[in-house]
């Protein structure tokens, strides 16, 4: 069995699954719920000034039969006054003394209310702090959460105020809510944090009732924006961690969030770089208890690959991240069709006919059956027909050798530029 | 004429060049796709071949990449 504990900066948690700070770490009630179930980890919902609320909150994205492909929310922050979170938080603290608590804070840019709440949170003992840069609904409108997160002078501001007076380790949450998070994320180091998670939630509007015309979800009537999370925003997710991984100057520690809902997602965004993840769409469609397979399956994966330690995947495929510049023009793939698989339905066809580059031929054999056939000479690679062909095995995309050396965009423009530098030289 | 063998044309146009000593002396590439002017270094004889394909675009720089590679030796 592995060792499936992390160390985030000094955090220390029995395993890399942490509740994430949202709906399902409200109370100290929830927390020791999810502690008993097995969660190693826990981002007490944001605390501030008790907010309100409004009625009709979440609506979630049903795509081809899969409930809860993507989760919104218009929930605001805790709306429980802080003494009344800070005893439970200290309660559950002292029943799971090996598990890792969290706090996310909250409150207006200004130096004094960030020191009054972290001096505060930090007296009931408390492994860590999350400032909330992220939450793009309603708190942003008052010029907290995301607000203060796309501004990376407030983000450093704000983080270096909260250093001034943290004993303990401050992680900087960020919102995806911005062209280039590597901005604010560096803002963060620069603050001096000890370590930044991505992704809060991006803007979202759900949907409109096409019967009445009111926004999903409606308030009366009425919508507003909310926050986009669950399984259809984890590639953005992802991305987000690795180019953060991958900056130099962000050289401290990640954690994960954004879609994550199984050990295999884990285990994806610790690779590109987490280490650890935080889960809250999958815990809220399926209940503390799937922290259970999340465990085993993490398990059995590093015993499967011979690893005694959860921590050895962090950043192992970071290398393998790298601008479009630096990716091989001379590797190519093309698709093989397994024709005792295929179902001649035909699909790659007519996805590579209508919409990509018409080399996938519909033949008859001598018998008069029908069969595809891809003219690899044609084929670019694009996987396509492997992406929209229903049946698992009936098409391969295989590598081809190359009589060609590798070569990038950026060497081939190195090259351009060498040879007009020096065709005087050639020509003399 | 598919792009396939569009791509052949063109890539056997470059090798002809090639084995006949011709070296690569400069490039413009513009909308139509890339004109590769080709210098030979004992005449001075000049060929300009018009590349439209991107595989014969990927062929031509692999050439030059590796001709930039060999006169950077050859100048050592």
């Amino acid at each position: 069995m592995a060792d499936l504990s992390i160390n985030l900066a000094g955090i220390k948690s029995p395993n890399p699954f942490w509740l994430a700070s949202a709906p399902p770490t409200n109370s100290g009630y929830q927390v020791q719920r999810a502690f008993e179930a097995g969660w190693g980890g826990a981002v007490w919902k944001t605390l501030g000034d008790p907010i309100l609320n409004v009625s009709s909150r979440f609506a979630a994205v049903s795509f081809n039969g899969q409930r809860v492909a993507g989760f919104n929310n218009i929930e605001l922050i805790t709306d429980r006054p802080i003494e009344v979170n800070l005893k439970e938080i200290y309660e559950t603290k002292k029943r799971f003394p090996n598990h890792a608590i969290i706090v996310s804070l909250m409150v207006e840019p200004k130096q004094e209310k960030w020191h009054e709440i972290v001096k505060r949170v930090e007296d009931v003992g408390v492994d860590g702090l999350e400032l909330n840069f992220g939450c793009p609904h309603g708190m942003a409108e008052r010029g907290m959460g995301s607000a203060s997160g796309q501004v990376p002078e407030l983000v450093e501001r704000q983080t270096f105020w909260v250093k001034e007076v943290a004993t303990t380790p401050v992680i900087v949450k960020l919102t995806p809510n911005i062209t280039d998070i590597t901005a604010t994320a560096e803002a963060a180091v620069r603050g001096g944090a000890d370590a930044i998670s991505m992704i809060n939630t991006i803007n979202s509007l759900m949907g409109v009732d096409l019967d009445n015309w009111n926004t999903i979800p409606h308030v009366a009537g009425k919508g507003a924006h909310g926050g986009y999370c669950g399984p259809a925003v984890k590639p953005i997710a992802l991305n987000m961690v690795a180019e953060c991984a991958r900056n130099s100057r962000i050289n401290v520690p990640i954690s994960g969030i954004g879609g994550i809902s199984s050990w295999q997602d884990a285990v994806e965004f610790m690779l590109m770089g987490a280490t650890g993840v935080q889960v809250c769409t999958a815990a809220m469609h399926h209940g503390f208890r799937i922290v259970e397979d999340m465990i085993d399956g993490l398990n059995n994966y590093l015993d499967e690959k011979g690893i005694a330690s959860v921590s050895e995947l962090i950043g192992k495929s970071v290398p393998r991240y790298s601008d479009w510049g630096n990716l091989d023009l001379n590797y190519n793939i093309v698709a093989k069709i397994n024709t005792d698989v295929c179902i001649n339905c035909n699909k790659c066809h007519i996805a590579c006919e209508d919409t990509s580059h018409q080399c996938i031929d519909m033949l008859t054999d001598t018998n008069g059956n029908s069969y595809l056939k891809v003219r690899e000479e044609d084929c670019v690679g694009c996987n396509l027909c492997s992406i929209v062909c229903p049946v698992d095995g009936a098409i391969d995309m295989v590598e081809v050798s190359s009589d060609l050396q590798p070569m990038t965009w950026n060497e081939r423009q190195a090259a351009l530029n060498l040879v007009a530098q020096c065709k005087t030289d050639v020509a003399k | 004429m598919s792009e396939y063998q569009q791509f052949l044309v063109e890539r056997n146009k470059v090798d002809f060049l090639i084995q006949k000593g011709y070296l690569i002396n400069n490039i413009l590439e513009n909308l139509n796709g890339s004109y590769v002017d080709f210098i030979h270094p004992n005449d001075q004889s000049k060929e300009t071949l018009h590349i439209s394909t991107a595989n014969g675009r990927k062929y031509f720089s692999s050439i030059l990449i590796k001709q930039n590679t060999t006169s950077y030796i050859k100048n050592e």
